[in-house]
């Protein structure tokens, strides 16, 4: 009952036996009978609705007519049109973590895809231990991304950490300096990236590979096709709803990575892994520019937008 | 039935409405009060920073009729954080802590300061860290502590290596000497103690260029003064007197465990290490060894020595008053502040073994009777005779600036950059991010 009161709130057609159509509302005992049951509607949807209305929307609202304005948080903010964003132009702090976020996000994207799918399938497989081995996968996700910093740092101590030992077995010329070095903190970063989401992306892309059909497999096996030809032409396409769900998700958190970045390297040295989300960070909250970091802020929103219809939109069409 | 629901909620809505105006609508005939007044105050991490219920309790000492309640907030950086949060609400204490200076022009051009000039007025001038509180004469906030950096030094370890202690006339160079010849004697003896340990602060680096070259500024835009600070940090690291930036910052290594544990002969850290050494070595976290401060090293010979007044650094932290109190309270929390930065504040807080911004000789009899403080000569000159440069000083683009500097540190450090060109790169964004 509810259910179907729930999927049509307001709707045009009232539940079985209520007033016929053409009534003229007012205080008929139809129309009552349906307002009740679009209030009841609402009601089901009501505190998810205030949630995401007090907690999301308004804030977000809040933060684009912020970006218009020189808003240091307190006192009165003086609108300023778009002078912000016409600021962005010529500022090379915010130009390099721009770029960074793509770097970011360009490498870290396609390689959590198929580090995640590769263990996917790995662990798909009927063999001892999978269990086991899927929850170690799985493990980083649920760490605390702190520890993560402080341990990875260490692994990556150029002098003493294992990572440049073991390396160092290997050749005698000069190793990363990792995290502390411009050129190799960026790699760093993204390790550690890849590292921690894998398991989370792992344990996606193994749910859609329950969908794939056995029977197809067995065909194209019947057919002669190679395991590659297979993985190309049967698990590929019917794992493309989950392909398409990952990839947006996996986008998104890559253009807004912080919390790795900041615990890890703060952005350094010097900007070499200064990225978007940190920057609206230091400037709204340490040199409270709160109107400036706003108007970054909106343009991070932006990207994070626009890279996701042109992924609906390309799937659409594959879909097609 | 549903009507008369409405009309109650309508009509208690109304009247919340209209009592809390009028709760919030300040009494502006309002005189000093009488009988018990409480005012707020804002705190941290009280369970291990004791400083504001000893401030709070020493002042309800005093004065029975008041009472200080301190409200916690998080420590770290997000103490301002959840402060500026708070004001912008309009939700925060009577008075509150500004924890770091550069963020001081900020919560004052903001409106969220009470003009405290007539307190400052009537605080000792002697005060450490009061003239740089002044914005176009007027005071918004007065410092109640003020720890200046210093130098820690292992005298076992001097001893062991046989180099001679600091004696209150040091240079940087004979600083960078000793810690040469510290590393050398001392790892020849088998140990894997360095001769130094400089912290991965900017501040370890840029905190005494600035405060001891002459004519630096950091609004000036020219940044020049750090090179010879930033060439003599890098020698000394290239050079094995020192852990490596990498190493301190990669194996996140604590200034605390490395002088603690005698893995570092000295150590040039803020004032605020004494009380937590004594605390550590008492409860055997840190290792028993003697040890003394000693003033921070000079740039040149013309501020060295027992005859001159060494120059260091060190922010002040400040107790304000929130521009939104209620009128009543306003003579209350003055009073308090006058309290807290003069000499019963300060005589409070050196008894738990904290640098007041007033030290006279009360408090350094007080420091220097704690169980566990080195009671030389040369410590107590060091503790008491000094002139202390903030850190950051006040002005609009600190924040700014000190972010694009710190920036430029870990490139520098980290050896990204050459030295010249770290500093170029920053004195560019300066001038075309702060301008």
């Amino acid at each position: 009952m509810a259910t179907t009161v729930v999927d049509h709130p307001g709707g045009p057609l009232g539940p079985p036996g209520s007033t016929p159509r053409g009534v003229p509302t007012g205080r008929a005992p139809g129309a009552r009978l349906k307002l009740r049951n679009a209030l009841i509607g609402w009601t089901f949807i009501l505190p998810n609705f205030l949630g995401f209305a007090v907690i999301t929307l308004v804030p977000v609202l809040t933060l684009f007519y912020i970006s218009l304005t020189n808003s240091n948080i307190f006192g009165t903010a003086t609108f300023i049109g778009l002078e912000n964003y016409v600021k962005l132009g010529s500022d090379k702090s915010f130009h390099t973590a721009l770029l960074n976020t793509f770097y970011y996000a360009g490498v870290h994207i396609p390689l959590t895809v198929v580090v995640s799918l590769s263990l996917a399938l790995l662990l798909n497989r009927k063999m001892r231990g999978a269990a086991f081995f899927r929850t170690v996968a799985f493990f980083p996700y649920i760490t605390s991304i702190v520890a993560i910093a402080v341990v990875w740092n260490m692994l990556f101590s150029p002098e003493f950490g294992p990572i440049n030992q073991f390396l160092g077995l290997f050749t005698d010329g000069d190793l990363p300096g990792w995290t502390v070095d411009k050129d190799w903190a960026m790699p760093a970063v993204i390790i550690v990236g890849t590292w921690r989401d894998m398991g989370y992306y792992m344990l996606l892309f193994l749910a859609g590979l329950q969908t794939v059909p056995a029977e197809l497999h067995e065909a194209a096996r019947v057919d002669g096709a190679s395991s590659w030809q297979r993985f190309l032409n049967v698990t590929l396409p019917c794992l493309r709803p989950t392909m398409f769900f990952v990839t947006v998700m996996i986008t998104i958190a890559s253009f807004k990575v912080f919390d790795l970045i900041l615990v890890m390297t703060e952005g350094g040295p010097g900007q070499s892994t200064l990225v978007l989300s940190q920057y609206i960070y230091t400037k709204g909250f340490v040199q409270f520019q709160f109107g400036y970091a706003s108007a970054v802020a909106v343009v991070l929103f932006f990207i994070c937008i626009l890279v996701t219809v042109v992924q609906f939109l390309y799937n659409k069409r594959k879909e097609a | 039935m549903n009507r008369k629901i409405m009309t109650a909620v309508g009509a208690a809505a109304a009247a919340a409405l209209t009592l809390t105006a009028c709760g919030s609508s300040p009494d502006a005939e309002a005189e000093t009060p009488e009988g018990p007044v409480t005012i707020t105050m804002a705190g941290w991490d009280l369970a291990a920073v004791p400083e504001f219920q000893t401030l709070a309790d020493a002042y309800t000492a005093a004065n029975p009729d008041v009472t200080v309640e301190i409200k916690e907030y998080p420590a770290g950086n997000d103490y301002d954080t959840a402060l500026t949060a708070d004001l912008a609400a309009g939700t925060a204490p009577d008075v509150f802590i500004v924890k770091n200076l550069k963020n001081y022009i900020t919560f004052q051009e903001g409106g969220t300061l009470l003009d405290i000039s007539d307190v400052a007025g009537e605080l000792d001038p002697a005060t450490g860290g009061l003239d740089s509180m002044a914005i176009d004469g007027a005071t918004y906030a007065v410092p109640y502590r003020q720890d200046s950096w210093v130098l820690y030094y292992n005298k076992d370890l001097f001893a062991q290596a046989g180099v001679a202690e600091p004696d209150g006339s040091w240079t940087w160079e004979d600083y960078d000497k000793a810690a040469g010849e510290l590393s050398t004697a001392l790892k020849a003896a088998g140990s894997t103690a360095t001769g130094a340990y400089q912290h991965g602060w900017q501040s370890v680096v840029q905190g005494f260029a600035l405060a001891q070259s002459d004519g630096a500024s950091l609004e000036g835009g020219d940044f020049g003064y750090l090179e010879p600070f930033y060439e003599r940090a890098i020698a000394l690291q290239d050079g094995g007197a020192q852990p490596t930036y990498a190493t301190v910052t990669t194996n996140k290594l604590a200034y605390q465990a490395q002088f603690g544990t005698q893995q570092a002969a000295m150590l040039p850290m803020g004032s605020w290490y004494i009380a937590t050494l004594v605390k550590q070595q008492a409860s055997g976290e840190a290792n028993a060894f003697e040890w003394g401060i000693a003033p921070i090293p000079q740039l040149d010979a013309s501020t060295a020595g027992l005859d001159n007044t060494p120059v260091t650094f060190g922010d002040p932290t400040t107790l304000g008053i929130n521009a939104g109190i209620d009128e009543a309270k306003v003579a209350t929390a003055k009073d308090f502040l006058k309290f807290a930065a003069g000499p019963e504040g300060a005589a409070a807080l050196a008894a738990i073994g904290i640098t007041p911004a007033l030290i006279d000789d009360t408090v350094t009899e007080t420091i220097f009777g704690l169980d566990g403080v080195p009671t030389d000569d040369l410590s107590k000159f060091a503790y008491s005779t000094h002139e202390t440069l903030p850190e950051n000083p006040v002005g609009a683009k600190t924040a700014a600036i000190q972010t694009i500097l710190g920036e430029a540190h870990t490139a520098i450090m980290s050896g990204s950059v050459p030295v010249a060109d770290g500093i170029a790169e920053a004195e560019e964004r300066v001038a075309n991010e702060v301008g």
